[in-house]
């Protein structure tokens, strides 16, 4: 009998997570350049030296490496990703204001984009070798080849600037004074274009796995032996067929999760939305080093969260999983 | 089974191999044009890419076929030029990634037990880091240059690769051929050199090609995000300052925003579909 959980894969997150915390840790220390700089971002460069030294003793530079090491994974047990000097702030508010709004349309694009992978794929190996099979196949395909950057650009100048549909960037109409459903309304306008980019650069996973697992139910004797008894043609597809071939989608929807992630830096960055992604990238460009690291920390614990959490779901859709 | 049936399923089996055999042709036919484009760049591209040769933010004219810039650099020439960056970088930075995935799905596969089960417990956390931030956090401490966007990209997509080849190895290693040359007492590396290595060159080299087509992709997208080469300029970088100057908003997106993402695409979709039709070859089943 198997546990709730598997245990090598519980090891399997936490080697994950200990390796982004190692490499967040040894980056700055090991690259060339002033470590003060790399460490704390390139605005230190203004700070008085008795504010620098300050700092140097708060991270322990001065310390050797391993009581380094220590003290931050002490810091990050309690919360403390540390201060940006660019934003003058302390760097858990920057990711508290940011977070919502990615996970907001990370969120609605997982979802838009599970409901029309699984039913593209279901349709698409039900018909395969069909017309229909290699027409969606192509497109797929070439779904995989967009840059992401370019679809949120091409939306903006056709979407929003030549027929002037939706807002172009933001993630609410500022200084409205908007209440209540106006406000909501406002929200789900400006996320529209981001969402509908995400979901668009998702499709494609979702659809090939559910296409591949698909064709491989639909060899399995349990199929012959529905037809062989007289059920419809529609109770075979969606009875017996797709109800067996959905379960690898959720482990795939997982992964999918990492790559949304990494397309908000790019997505929010194009629509100047305010999230987590956009913030990647402000700290990029103003080599704001701890805040980059800290949204990548972010980053893994989101994805490695779902990927636990499809590894609990993934008994409670598929029963064969319980047993073996 | 009725033969009506069979000689149905024998049409679609053929309708979907020649289809493809298609679309490999159009890759190979996109990949060859751009290949020739980034190899005759100087005598191609009407300008130097890097001159100031026109007033800034030109629409298309006799003069400058996609307009200028926001510093009146001649588009067409920098879509041009752009070819060799994205080639280039892509070409080697699947090559650097072939080659950790083989040596590491190689070892992985032919020694299963301890060092087999280290290699992949490394392989599965490569493979669940959340990808894009990692290779922004990375490029953004490297540094901008052409080396080291490839480099950074190749040190990241080898885990697929990896365990592709693993499994390939796992198979290969039970075989007559590879059980008689170890018990005749030959050496684990002629074994594998002579025997394992050879019998995945054609796995590899499907995965290398689809490694390609990501790898453009993620040059386009540090490019994009300002972490390309600030010399060398690429597809992303032309749509890196499109953005910056807001070129997307006005009409010039017609040529400023629409030629490097078509390009982009191409040279990503011509390798995708050389590696579909390859895959299609290796396992025809799927």
């Amino acid at each position: 009998m198997k546990g709730l959980i598997d245990l090598r894969r519980l090891g399997q997150y936490a080697a994950a997570a200990a390796a982004a915390v190692t490499l967040n840790f040894l980056l700055p220390r090991l690259m060339p350049g002033n470590p003060l700089v790399l460490i704390a971002g390139v605005d230190v460069g203004l700070l008085t030296p008795e504010q620098r030294a300050e700092i140097i003793a708060r991270v322990g530079l001065d310390a050797p490496l391993w009581q380094q090491y220590l003290r931050y994974w002490a810091d990050i047990f309690t919360g403390d990703f540390g201060y940006s000097f660019r934003a003058s702030r302390p760097i858990v508010d920057m990711i508290r204001d940011r977070l919502p709004w990615t996970l907001l349309i990370t969120g609605l694009s997982l979802a838009i984009s599970a409901v029309a992978g699984v039913i593209l794929g279901a349709v698409s190996a039900w018909r395969r070798g069909s017309k229909t099979d290699l027409g969606m196949l192509s497109g797929m395909i070439a779904l995989e080849a967009l840059p992401p950057f370019w679809l949120g650009m091409l939306f903006i100048s056709i979407v929003s600037v030549q027929w002037g549909l939706l807002p172009s960037f933001g993630a609410v109409t500022p200084a409205s004074g908007l209440v209540g459903w106006e406000h909501i309304e406002d929200i789900l306008r400006h996320a529209v274009l981001p969402v509908a980019t995400l979901s668009i650069l998702s499709v494609p996973g979702v659809y090939l796995t559910m296409r591949y697992s698909m064709l491989e139910t639909l060899g399995e004797d349990y199929i012959r032996t529905a037809r062989a008894k007289g059920a419809g043609e529609g109770r075979v597809l969606f009875g017996h067929v797709a109800r067996n071939a959905i379960s690898p989608v959720i482990t795939v929807l997982a992964i999918r999760l990492g790559f949304a992630f990494g397309g908000t830096v790019i997505i929010e960055t194009v629509f100047s939305y305010p999230g987590l992604g956009r913030l990647v990238f402000e700290a990029v460009s103003g080599r704001d080093y701890p805040v980059m690291q800290a949204a990548f920390l972010v980053f893994t614990v989101a994805v490695l969260a779902a990927n636990l959490a499809a590894d609990l779901l993934y008994p409670l859709v598929d029963p064969r999983a319980r047993t073996s | 089974m009725t033969s009506k049936a069979a000689a149905g399923r024998a049409g679609r089996r053929r309708r979907r191999g020649r289809t493809s055999d298609v679309l490999g042709i159009c890759g190979v036919v996109t990949v060859g044009l751009l290949l020739i484009m980034a190899v005759f760049a100087p005598w191609l591209a009407p300008y130097d890419p890097s001159e100031r040769v026109g007033r800034p933010f030109q629409p298309p004219g006799r003069e400058h076929l996609l307009g200028t810039n926001d510093v009146g650099q001649d588009l067409l020439s920098e879509m041009i030029y752009g070819s060799r960056v994205s080639l280039v970088v892509g070409i080697a930075a699947a090559a650097a990634a072939l080659l950790i995935g083989t040596a590491v799905g190689v070892l992985a596969g032919y020694y299963p037990r301890r060092l087999g089960a280290f290699l992949m417990r490394g392989v599965d956390v490569v493979l669940i880091l959340p990808f894009l931030p990692l290779l922004i956090v990375l490029a953004a401490y490297l540094g901008r240059s052409l080396l080291n966007t490839t480099l950074v990209i190749g040190a990241l997509i080898w885990a697929g690769p990896a365990r592709i080849i693993r499994s390939q190895v796992l198979s290969l290693r039970s075989r007559e051929y590879v059980l008689a040359a170890r018990s005749m007492g030959a050496p684990d590396r002629w074994t594998i050199f002579r025997h394992v290595v050879p019998r995945t060159a054609l796995l590899a080299t499907g995965s290398f090609v689809r490694a390609v087509a990501g790898a453009i992709l993620l040059e386009a997208s540090l490019s994009f995000l300002g972490l390309g080469d600030p010399i060398q300029k690429s597809w992303g970088s032309v749509l890196f300052w499109a953005q910056a100057r807001g070129a997307f908003l006005t009409p010039a997106w017609k040529w400023w925003v629409l030629p490097p993402g078509l390009l982009i695409m191409a040279a990503s979709l011509g390798f995708a579909l050389i590696a579909f039709s390859l895959e299609e070859r290796i396992n025809p089943r799927l």
